[in-house]
């Protein structure tokens, strides 16, 4: 048996605003082995952010507990580079934040950068990039600090459709080689099914695990690949029916 | 992902060459329209269209700055002036960011000084002329003071709403990697709002001058608002014409100042 990376017990969260209470989350319990990629795919509102806010240690559950055995590295829709910081600052800012900028991890921040084809851009600022390889940049920013689990909060939803199959690649591609356990958040069923290794399906909000699915792929981790396997259409419309169900 | 140094197509080079033209288009004319404007007006007061008692002119200004030159007082006046505008900004902006962090920081003091602040904003700062010279006395430091109080609520408020605007997500992703509240503000609060630094520089330049210039009309004894008071208590008008002209350049000058700064500041940021 594997590690477990991040565990969910029994976890409700409650919102609270002026108007009143909301329930986010109800008796949420899974979790996640080391070098998992599993994807949380849920109705728009459900509380997926949420999920992720709970995971990285931002919420506190109102029930229940999170664990976490390993540091979190988080990235958003947006890329959120810093527009004044050159590619190669925006990389060191969470070694900046955890005061562990060292001559070490800054090589090794680098290192990364430049085997994930973002040596050139190093220099430049974020602005001067296209939006595929600025989600590149972020993505080598969260990697920066080595962390043991990514969350993933659609990080792929504000790009275009072809930038998006490319990046979702790559990215996927990086994940997988630097053997990282990731949490990725997604209203899109067919990027959850791309990517994954395991899909949980969530409830309307207050959001619950109604479906957890291990995906059937084999050795293919690749995206692209995968979508041209013959089952993910068959996923694809199990998914559907109980997202929409 | 442009490039420096590459070769221009023969359009480009055309396009590059009727920008420049337009340019020089646009200067030849602000500078024209001034010349006219300075041109027309020395010469309807020649040929006696209007009288040069009332609106002076050009030439006379130019005689009055050499007269006040040749009395010793013409960079005694602006000094004084110049002097009290700067120092009232500089304190304006200064206290103004402090404050502004300082509310960013504490939501609690900002929800408890938020209605003096508006308040502040919307009273009309020379009414509190006579208590000024009643505090501060006749010289240099009631007029600091009143520099001081224009500029300061404006740039507390534009500076805290900067602060407050700042993008959500970015700070959601500095506490994701574990910032403490002072690394939010230095890594991202601060650079984010130099954009908005740069405007409230600007908007505080013209504040500082309407705050020394109402406080010379007050009290003093000496600078350019002295002199265009002065001046028109005893119907020396070129004397008030030759005080605003100044006045002109001084707040060009110092606006441009800023500009200058803005383009060392803010150059790599996106637009």
């Amino acid at each position: 048996m594997k590690k477990e990376m991040l565990q969910f017990s029994d976890v409700s969260l409650i919102y609270h605003t002026k108007r009143g209470e909301t329930k986010a989350a109800e008796h949420l319990t899974f979790t996640i082995a080391e070098g998992e990629f599993v994807a949380v795919i849920g109705p728009s509102g459900c509380g997926k952010t949420t999920l992720l806010s709970l995971a990285a240690g931002l919420l506190k559950p109102s029930e229940g507990t999170v664990e976490r055995h390993g540091s979190c590295g988080y990235m958003l829709q947006k890329d959120e580079l810093f527009p004044w910081r050159t590619i190669e600052k925006n990389i060191y800012l969470p070694l900046e934040i955890k005061r562990q900028k060292t001559a070490q991890n800054m090589e090794r921040a680098r290192a990364l950068a430049e085997k994930y084809g973002l040596g050139d851009f190093l220099q430049s600022y974020p602005s001067q990039l296209s939006g595929g390889m600025r989600q590149r940049a972020a993505l080598i920013r969260t990697l920066a600090t080595d962390p043991d689990v990514l969350l993933l909060d659609e990080p792929f939803s504000a790009l275009d459709y072809q930038t998006r199959l490319n990046v979702t690649e790559d990215v996927s591609e990086i994940i997988r080689s630097e053997g990282k356990t990731a949490l990725l958040i997604t209203h899109d069923i067919s990027e959850a099914i791309s990517l994954a290794d395991r899909v949980l399906v969530l409830s309307k909000r207050p959001a619950r695990v109604t479906f957890t699915h291990q995906l059937d792929f084999g050795d293919v981790v690749n995206p692209l690949k995968r979508r041209e396997m013959s089952s993910f259409s068959g996923w694809f419309e199990i998914l559907w029916k109980e997202l929409n169900g | 992902m442009m490039k420096k140094k590459q070769s221009y197509s023969a359009e480009h080079a055309r396009f590059l060459k009727k920008r420049r033209k337009n340019l020089v288009l646009v200067w030849s004319l602000r500078i024209g329209l001034l010349l006219l404007i300075l041109g027309l007006w020395e010469l309807s007061t020649q040929l006696g269209w209007v009288d040069s008692f009332l609106v002076s002119s050009p030439s006379r200004i130019g005689k009055t700055i050499a007269s006040l030159y040749r009395d010793g007082t013409l960079f005694y006046h602006i000094g004084t002036t110049l002097w009290e505008t700067l120092v009232g900004f500089v304190l304006a902006v200064v206290l103004g960011y402090a404050i502004a962090l300082a509310l960013w920081w504490s939501e609690t003091l900002r929800k408890v000084l938020e209605p003096y602040i508006v308040v502040l904003n919307a009273l009309p700062k020379i009414a509190l002329g006579p208590l000024i010279i009643i505090w501060f006395g006749t010289g240099s430091k009631a007029i600091l003071f009143m520099t001081l109080i224009v500029g300061l609520i404006v740039a507390i408020m534009h500076m805290l709403s900067a602060f407050i605007a700042t993008d959500h997500n970015k700070i959601l992703l500095l506490r994701s990697m574990g910032a403490s509240k002072l690394q939010i503000l230095t890594k991202l609060v601060v650079p984010s709002s130099v954009p908005s630094f740069i405007s409230m520089l600007k908007i505080n330049v013209g504040m500082a001058w309407i705050g020394s210039i109402m406080g010379e009309y007050i009290v003093s004894r000496a600078g350019l608002g002295y002199l265009i008071v002065y001046g028109g208590q005893v119907f020396k008008l070129d004397l008030v014409m030759t005080s605003t002209c100044i006045l002109c350049i001084l707040a060009a000058g110092m606006y441009f100042l800023v500009v200058l700064l803005e383009k060392l500041l803010v150059k790599n940021s996106e637009s």
